[in-house]
């Protein structure tokens, strides 16, 4: 099938502003969109730039907006689309480096400013730290995050003010704070409840309908708004 | 070893975190005191005697000022009184607060770091203030 990709470019040392370039992609439905873009790189336009690696919905770096929803380009069939018309744009909110490629810094700012790693100055066992499987469960579903930023840049919130940490950040603070075996729950929610923490958030939902890892992101930061409140982390 | 319960101490208060409960509890507290105001005066006599736009009116603002066209023979009995200024200066004290605190919110999220957004906090703030005062003032005088 006939497949017209139609995508949102831009040049910094050519182009005043971005543009759309239209491309006739010959696709099977099975094909995913980061195919598509391949073979548009690799046989008709060699300047296209856009972020790819595994491809295989692992590595977060192919987030784009795919017909006005952000996506992973790797996870996306044109199958699923149920259009021939692919409409291809550069993630929202954060400055566009070239074409489809955006500056991404500022969203791992905020994903370090919330201590995204174990902490544990206690001690350590001389086996390992012990976890049962209900404690694991307590935030598997945060586990699953890939930083890709689909969820980040389709919040309005973040839109509006850049400095909101951003439902990517909260979701990798909920990782740790729910962690029975970290110990920095505390200096973590005191960093959320902050001005630009948890209370940016007005329960927009795009960001669960973004994530391509199906985390309950609202609910994990409604969460991380009841341990505040409560100061309970169960 | 199933769910071993953890507790991390209470943080202090802050305005977000108090704003973010006071919009909750407010949201609840006004559908409930216009719930109260259109069950009291279903209880004084409002299906025979108003109409549906009068009625919300007074639901959600109980002024006598609101039903004294409609077909109540006396407000002064049972419609003006100590109880309803009470009712209005807590309606109004909710919602003015909740509203401006939404529009505090609207700055907060689209006004960046600059001198635009202590200035339009505290224009906010004299707003708030003076029609919080203005409509007590009218409340207690009408």
């Amino acid at each position: 099938m006939q497949v017209t990709v139609k995508i949102l470019r831009y040049n910094p040392e050519k182009d005043e502003k971005q543009h759309y370039e239209s491309y006739q992609v010959e696709a099977d439905p099975t094909d995913r969109v980061l195919d598509l873009l391949e073979k548009i790189k690799g046989y008709q336009d060699g300047t296209l730039a856009f972020r790819r690696s595994c491809a295989h919905g692992i590595c977060g770096s192919c987030a784009m907006r795919i017909n006005g929803r952000n996506r992973l380009a790797c996870k996306t069939l044109v199958q699923d689309l149920n259009t021939t018309k692919i409409t291809v744009e550069p993630l929202l909110g954060l400055r566009v480096i070239k074409d489809l490629v955006v500056d991404m810094e500022i969203f791992f700012e905020h994903y370090r400013a919330v201590k995204p790693y174990f902490v544990n100055d206690e001690p350590p066992p001389e086996k390992e730290r012990l976890q049962s499987p209900e404690e694991r469960e307590r935030f598997d579903d945060t586990t699953k995050c890939i930083l890709c930023g689909a969820c980040t840049t389709s919040c309005p919130s973040f839109w509006a003010n850049r400095n909101y940490l951003g439902p990517a950040a909260i979701v990798a603070a909920h990782r740790f704070i729910f962690d029975s075996r970290d110990r920095a729950a505390a200096e973590r929610l005191k960093i959320l409840s902050d001005h630009f923490g948890v209370y940016h958030c007005h329960t927009i939902y795009n960001c669960t309908d973004a994530c391509p890892r199906g985390i309950q992101v609202t609910k994990a930061i409604g969460e991380v708004k009841k341990a505040i409140m409560t100061g309970s982390l169960d | 070893m199933l769910l071993r319960s953890r507790q991390v101490p209470q943080l202090g208060w802050n305005l977000e975190y108090i704003m973010w409960i006071f919009m909750r509890i407010s949201g609840l507290a006004m559908a409930f005191l216009g719930a109260t105001g259109m069950a009291l005066a279903f209880l004084m006599g409002a299906r025979t005697q108003m109409d549906l736009p009068t009625l919300m009116r007074w639901s959600f603002f109980p002024n006598p000022n609101h039903v004294v066209n409609s077909n109540i023979p006396d407000v002064t009995q049972g419609w003006a009184n100590g109880f309803w200024q009470v009712m209005e200066i807590l309606i109004i004290s909710f919602a003015a607060t909740h509203g401006f605190n939404g529009v505090r919110m609207v700055i907060e999220d689209y006004i960046d770091h600059s001198l635009w957004r202590p200035f339009l906090r505290g224009v906010l703030f004299a707003l708030w203030l003076f029609s919080l005062l203005v409509a007590i003032y009218v409340i207690l005088a009408s």
